[in-house]
């Protein structure tokens, strides 16, 4: 279950990781998610390794196919990550653009 | 020693009239059946369920079993995702290890097809890491991440994949308990629908509903009046990071190599004396991968080796996988494929496989996956 309270001590961590470079170590294109993701799908979803060496996870927005490769070159930004909850909160996270 | 005595499951599929208990009462009864053992007789029982408090609000199971089994005995539940199973057998003979004289009942059983699939998918990523969860993974896109790493750094394609379904379906052709008994070929896998990129409708193990059930004894008398028995060598649980991104390799599941090693050296026994395998193949890169973390095919070497099909029931090979039908034709039912994997070695080594009988089979070993790696158990039976 997403709660509001849940939402917002993870949003405490992404501000700590946006605006970052990184490269594709993993990569994948959901075509069947979960509920929270359907309205999405079909969308990839990358492994990053940013400069830093920390690795992070995100999906992949305004890519080409070509960018969907191992070592793609990407960096971090502020997107909404899934459907609002109930309770109207809209949950903020990271994803990734091709650099 | 601890031996398995006796195995029963029931068939794996949708099966709509029936309920998780119902289910679960079906492979107590068949099993007791199966060992002429009666209800009184049974000291323990380890319960292998993932989804059922999350899916059908349906906890404390234990003290539901207890209801169906009549008896006042200490029943404990397992959860390690779809290892579930696997972690219940090994609880079981860790407790004979520490109690003589006992019969110990072990069931795995799972309910999924009341869900749609979407609810199905978004329960069972309650098992990986919060982080893959927001960023919209499942359990294929995990493994399809690990599927893209390993085709594209040994220079393999999906058709490399492909033949691991193929031999799936074969050798679920052959099994009446299986939820797919249709054969198919490479082209049909490449032709299905992708789940996650590179993963299709027909690499992935369905979404089942089904129950297994042994029991493991360690009272020798009760040993001798048995028709089937075969000795338990080893059964090792490791565990390892919940999240893919934690680990150093991408291209092994290494608690299933620690698992493995640690599993072989207690049974005393050599790979090259085990004749039947039951892994995990949840999606067809996992039986790829698993056969060389366990040691059977060399790291790298997997996606040209499936293509020989040599592991496939009447190819001639010394090692034959998944005559189940494995997880991707036999069915996953979380909780049960566990007990089912060790199940089916069981029945390999007593002579009861029918159709898919592997001849002299005198070693045998199981693995079972949970996660994307996150815990591994590889069981080893004898003869």
């Amino acid at each position: 279950m997403i709660s509001p309270v849940k939402i917002w001590r993870r949003q405490k961590e992404i501000r700590k990781i946006l605006g970052k470079k990184g490269k594709v170590l993993l990569w994948t294109k959901i075509f069947t998610p979960g509920i929270d993701f359907k309205k999405y799908a079909p969308y990839p979803v990358v492994l990053v390794e940013l400069e830093n060496k920390e690795r992070v996870y995100g999906q992949l927005v305004d890519y080409d196919n070509e960018d969907l490769k191992i070592g793609s070159k990407v960096f971090s930004i502020l997107r909404k990550v899934r459907a609002s909850s109930e309770d109207g909160v809209i949950a903020y996270g990271v994803k990734f653009k091709p650099l | 020693m601890t031996s398995l005595i006796g195995y029963y499951t029931t068939k794996f599929g949708e099966l709509w009239d029936k309920s998780l208990f119902d289910l679960a009462e079906e492979a107590i009864d068949g099993v007791l059946k199966a060992t002429n053992l009666e209800n009184k007789q049974i000291d323990a029982v380890f319960f292998g369920n993932m989804l059922a408090g999350v899916l059908g609000n349906n906890l404390h199971s234990t003290s539901k079993l207890a209801e169906i089994l009549k008896i006042n005995v200490p029943i404990f539940r397992t959860e390690a995702a779809c290892a579930s199973g696997g972690t219940a057998f090994n609880l079981a003979k860790t407790y004979l290890d520490s109690n003589s004289n006992k019969n110990v009942l072990v069931i795995g059983a799972e309910k999924m097809t009341d869900y749609s699939p979407e609810e199905v998918i978004t329960a069972l990523s309650a098992a990986a890491s919060g982080e893959e969860q927001e960023a919209g993974l499942t359990f294929s896109g995990l493994y399809a991440m690990m599927a893209n790493f390993y085709l594209e750094k040994y220079h393999y394609t999906e058709k490399n994949l492909a033949y691991v379904s193929v031999k799936n379906h074969y050798h679920g052709s052959l099994n009446d308990k299986a939820q797919f008994r249709r054969k198919i070929t490479v082209e049909d896998v490449l032709k299905s629908a992708y789940v996650s990129y590179p993963l299709k409708v027909l690499d992935s193990s369905p979404i089942s509903d089904g129950a297994s059930a042994v029991v493991l004894t360690n009272n020798h008398d009760m040993i001798k009046k048995q028709k089937y028995s075969t000795a338990v060598l080893a059964s090792e649980v490791i565990t390892d990071t919940i999240s893919l991104k934690s680990r150093k390799q991408i291209d092994e599941i290494l608690a299933t190599k620690i698992a493995a090693d640690s599993a072989f050296k207690n049974a005393k026994i050599s790979r090259k004396q085990i004749n039947v395998v039951e892994l995990h193949d949840c999606f067809s890169i996992a039986e790829i991968l698993a056969m060389e973390d366990l040691g059977f095919w060399k790291k790298g070497q997997g996606g040209a080796k499936i293509k020989e099909l040599s592991t496939m029931y009447g190819n001639g090979g010394n090692l034959i996988v998944n005559t189940s039908g494995g997880l991707k034709a036999a069915g996953h039912p979380v909780g049960a494929t566990g007990v089912k994997q060790i199940g089916e070695i069981f029945l390999q080594l007593t002579k009861q496989a029918e159709k898919r009988q592997v001849k002299n089979a005198k070693y045998g070993l199981a693995q079972n996956v949970g996660g994307s790696g996150g815990t591994a158990v590889v069981t080893i039976l004898a003869a």
